[in-house]
């Protein structure tokens, strides 16, 4: 699904230049769930970032679905984003004056679906994610569970092929954690495509791949 | 999608409600501003624009030089000039003219019952079909079929006759009853004519002795309208005017033009009219006013919104990343900016309404807001747009800007670039707002100027009383003295009457007549020279009642009757006329009678600080003198005009009384001025006021955002102060550089203005040293306000929340 090879980033303080990412090589499959493991500063958001195309690298080559996307515009790389990709972050990132059924509808509105067609889609999501009843809540009147539960909706309702997750579970307590998990494990088992950032062994063990970044190298 | 924006933005307008209602009051203040002040500039432009051949329509003009120095600009023309013109000029398709039915107020009697009514004219046939009017009831034909009619507006008739049909009833002005024919609606108030009863011309014709007076060449009485042909040309018609009227007189010294309807109303080089004018020059300052208060309304709303961009960004980059395109995102934040000014709009048209009253008394105009008005909505709807415009464009530019990875990156998206156009708009608003309090100060102290130097005689304490020609012009030149006289004496007996002198002018504080000096001489004059001069006549009690100081020489004894062919001058009739020294004691001939000089007085004001002092010729006893100056106890105006209208009502007993206030004529004289004055004021105040609404939230806005660095700071030991000042330094910079922008603009604007007076203050340093303060007072009140509140806040707090 996508090929990243040589990838370099760095940034220059003064004469010196200090590397985010060091010669990333990294094939991910369709239907892939991998994690991505590494301390604090070892570079795992920025790769995800990249990966998810908001970020830019120095060097090397990135092909996903077969397209170039080292040679694109960002008009055009954007438009790639928006169609197969969504995005989980550790602070959920919902749009606090948005109810919960306005979160999940929104990337709709951006792709200009019509209104009937949007009701049911955002239906759909409601009754999978089980939180029909909150539908008229605002985030704020949500636990840490239930917002990243209406953020993962919101990345799914657009239906991508890739979900990028930066530590989903790094604002919920274990129970909450574990719940997120699982639905990413049915995710992926209905054929989305994960990678996600983690701190936990024991998450980054529901993928079925893990990979370790140091100081933006990938060991091992 | 429109929905979603309008949706996202109510509702962004219910989560930042300190913002919103700065927003809001700041905008529709300022926009209330601007739309009272175009509703009047509209008004100005439109003026006599209503009348269906307005453009057609022209007013004669004449020029008459009287001397080498003066010529002298008359609305008037002769009478005859009209028919002359219809009949010998192709060009002119209809003429009409119309005369005031006499000088000053007429004095309807109703059943024995006195009223006033300052706007009476004369019309001719020609008038009620070449201008437009709309009858209420009654005909124009009814109206000319009779020399004896009447038409009254709406407001008149039902002053007079309440809801009675006032067609048919009679009102008597002098002995003539007159029958009202017509009621026609109110005149608009984009009129020049603001006559409230017409009457036609035939019934002063009626009368030979008028009619005779009137055909004179000589006399120019009548202002003359002319309709040409569309094609017609009004240089070629004034010229062939002037030719009409070269043929009827001797002398060669008249010049003729033309004066198009539709400008009219900024005709400023007459001598005097009977119509309102004003200054187009004013009328722009006015308009560039109004935009600059909406200008800096909009500051408010560019500065807090881009201010707050920052606490944005995180939302435009989740938009950004699922899935909004830029365009969508700017259309969001415009329609956040059409929310807010539609909300400002509704505000507005309140603010509108609830000051109408209050604008209608200082315009003097009858604006109505209905809300069916096309002109109302034309003027809001201009004003959201701008207001729109000016608001919505650069902050949705900027917020849309955003990149998606900002919301990793902290609130650090916003460049200097940013910062620095915040703080130039502030600096222009205070820029604004400097430059309207000089004026502010400026003017008030010119006022309080005029007011000092008019302060030789206590104006309260007089009061004048006029004969009217009608009354005395019945009398021989040998009864009317005997009688003045009597009058006079009866006047002095009143206890509440402390001092009376006859004169010949009607008023003492705005003398209008001058004389040519034809018939003046003195040694030494030269040939040709023939200097336009204030005549006084008046009786010995004249200069302590108004205080006049003796420069050289004496002032005039009762009982010396060699002083009947005397002068005396003031200083600048010495300097111009340069009398030979010794001044007292020279051959001085005034008005045909040779006398000598006996006396000079100080130079006094007898018109208004906008015109120069001109030479003064003070002549006493004289039959025609027809004018009281009543000097009234301390504190007894109100019973010393009782006392006269009592004295009066025993000579003329049927004849309306009526009394001239001093201090009333001297506020009219400074009328004007004193509009400007005020509104000026207002206009500081309301500057002022929007921006430091803006100010306030600004600093509001850098307070909160310096939270934490406050609390660090306050745990590492600042005081309280050194917060304060390390919050409100820079305002005060700000406010600084705007002073620096401000003054040399002000001063060169407030000179401008000054020049108007011929007698005038300088400006002072300290005009500009009160203005400063007076800005850097409001600033830091303003900004301290928030500055305290957050040096004051518990540093644990604002840290724990990191």
């Amino acid at each position: 699904m996508l090929e990243l090879k040589g990838i370099y980033k760095w940034v220059n303080t003064g004469n010196n230049r200090t590397f985010i990412l060091k010669d990333i090589n990294l094939t991910v499959k369709e239907g892939e769930f991998i994690s991505i493991m590494g301390p604090s500063g070892s570079g795992k958001s920025t790769l995800l970032n990249v990966i998810g195309m908001l970020d830019e690298f120095n060097e090397g080559e990135y092909n996903f679905l077969h397209e170039s996307v080292h040679k694109m515009k960002e008009k055009q790389r954007s438009a790639l984003y928006k169609q197969y990709i969504g995005f989980v972050f550790q602070a959920y990132h919902l749009i606090d004056e948005l109810t919960v059924y306005e979160n999940i509808e929104t990337p709709l509105i951006y792709q200009d679906i019509k209104s009937s067609e949007r009701k049911a889609m955002v239906a759909d999501m409601l009754d999978r994610f089980n939180i029909v009843g909150k539908k008229d809540l605002f985030p704020t009147q949500l636990s840490g569970g239930q917002q990243q539960l209406v953020g993962i909706a919101r990345a799914l309702i657009a239906k991508p092929k890739l979900l990028l997750a930066d530590e989903p579970t790094g604002n919920l307590n274990s129970k909450q954690g574990e719940e997120i998990m699982e639905l990413f494990k049915e995710l992926n088992n209905d054929g989305v495509a994960i990678i996600q950032v983690t701190h936990s062994e024991k998450n980054a063990a529901y993928g079925s791949r893990i990979i370790n970044l140091l100081d933006g190298r990938i060991e091992g | 999608m429109i929905k979603h924006y309008f949706k996202t933005a109510w509702r962004n307008l219910f989560r930042q409600k300190f913002t919103s209602i700065i927003n809001i009051a700041g905008l529709s203040i300022g926009m209330a501003a601007a739309v009272l002040i175009f509703l009047w500039v509209k008004n100005e432009f439109g003026f006599d624009n209503y009348h269906k051949d307005a453009d057609d329509i022209y007013r004669v003009k004449n020029y008459l030089s009287i001397s080498k120095e003066d010529t002298w600009v008359w609305e008037n023309s002769p009478f005859l000039l009209g028919e002359n013109a219809k009949q010998q000029i192709p060009e002119v398709l209809d003429v009409c003219r119309i005369r005031p039915l006499g000088y000053g107020t007429q004095y309807f009697n109703i059943k024995g019952q006195f009223y006033g009514e300052d706007n009476c004219a004369y019309i001719d046939s020609s008038w009620l079909h070449v201008f437009n009017y709309k009858f209420l009831a009654g005909s124009a034909q009814a109206f000319n079929d009779h020399p004896f009619s009447m038409l009254l507006t709406e407001t008149k008739a039902k002053k007079y006759f309440g809801n009675e049909n006032a067609v048919g009833r009679m009102i008597r002005i002098d002995t003539v009853d007159y029958q009202v024919q017509g009621v026609l609606a109110d005149n608009p108030a984009n009129s020049s004519f603001q006559f409230d009863v017409l009457v036609p011309l035939a019934a002063r014709t009626e009368n030979p002795k008028n009619k005779k007076n009137d055909e004179s060449w000589g006399n120019f009485n009548y202002i003359t309208f002319l309709k040409l042909t569309p094609s017609g040309d009004p240089k070629k018609v004034a010229g062939k005017l002037k030719e009409i009227i070269a043929k009827q007189r001797e002398q060669n010294n008249l010049d003729v033009s033309l004066q198009a309807l539709k400008s009219l109303r900024f005709e400023t080089d007459l001598q005097n009219s009977v119509m309102q004018h004003s200054d187009i020059k004013v009328v722009y300052i006015f308009a560039v006013l109004g935009i600059l208060l909406l200008l800096i309304a909009c500051i408010n709303y560019v500065n807090l919104t881009t201010a707050r961009a920052t606490l944005r960004a995180r939302e435009v980059s989740i938009r950004k990343i699922i899935g909004a395109e830029k365009k969508q995102l700017f259309l969001q934040f415009i329609a956040e900016s059409v929310m807010i000014s539609l909300l400002s709009l509704i505000a507005t048209m309140l603010i509108v309404q609830v000051s109408l009253p209050l604008f209608n008394r200082f315009t003097e105009k009858t604006f109505a807001l209905s809300f069916g008005s096309t002109d109302l909505w034309i003027i809001a709807g201009s004003t959201l747009f701008v207001t729109v415009l000016l608001t919505s464009i650069y902050p949705a530019l900027l917020l849309s800007s955003f990149k998606p990875l900002a919301i990793f990156r902290g609130i650090h998206v916003l460049k200097l670039k940013d910062g620095t156009l915040r703080k130039g708009l502030v600096v222009l608003q205070f820029t604004i707002s400097i430059i309207l309090i000089v004026g502010t100060i400026v003017i008030y102290s010119q006022l309080q100027f005029v007011n000092k130097e008019n302060s030789a005689y206590n104006r309260s304490q007089l009061l004048s009383v006029s004969v009217p020609y009608k009354v005395w012009g019945k009398y021989k030149e040998e009864q009317r003295v005997g009688i003045m006289g009597a009058f006079k004496e009866e006047l002095l007996a009143q206890s509440n009457i402390a001092d009376v002198s006859l004169m010949n002018s009607e008023s003492i504080v705005n003398m209008e007549g001058s004389s040519s000096g034809n018939s003046t001489d003195w040694d030494g004059r030269a040939a040709g020279f023939t200097p336009a001069i204030a005549f006084f006549r008046v009786d010995t009690s004249f200069k302590n009642m108004v205080n006049l100081k003796m420069k050289e020489g004496r002032w005039y004894q009762t009982g010396n009757g060699a002083d009947i062919h005397n002068s005396v001058l003031n200083e600048t009739a010495v300097r111009e006329f340069n009398i030979h020294k010794p001044v007292i004691g020279q051959r001085f001939v005034s008005q045909g009678d040779t006398g000598v000089v006996i006396g000079v007085v100080e130079d006094f004001y007898y018109k208004s600080l906008h015109e120069k002092i001109g030479p003064v010729v003070i002549r006493t006893a004289d039959e025609n003198n027809t004018t009281f100056l009543i000097k009234t106890a301390p504190g007894k105006i109100k019973e010393a005009e009782k006392a006269a209208a009592t004295v009066w009502k025993k000579f003329y007993p049927t004849e309306p009384f009526s009394a001239n206030f001093l201090d009333e004529e001297f506020e009219k004289l400074y009328r004007a001025d004193k509009k400007t004055s005020t509104l000026i004021w207002s206009f500081s105040i309301i500057a002022i006021f929007i921006s430091c609404l803006g100010l306030f939230g600004l600093a509001a806005f850098t307070a909160e955002k310096r939270n934490k660095e406050i609390g660090i700071r306050k745990i590492l030991g600042a005081s309280v102060t050194s917060i304060i000042s390390l919050l409100s330094r820079e305002f005060v910079y700000m406010v600084l550089l705007s002073m620096v922008i401000a003054f040399p603009i002000a001063w060169l604007a407030m000179n401008k203005w000054l020049e108007n007076f011929a007698y005038r203050i300088s400006i002072a340093w300290w005009i500009f040293l009160t203005a400063a303060m007076i800005a850097l007072a409001i600033a830091m009140i303003t900004v301290s306000f928030q500055a305290i509140k957050a040096a004051m806040a518990n540093p644990v707090r604002s840290l724990k929340t990191e």
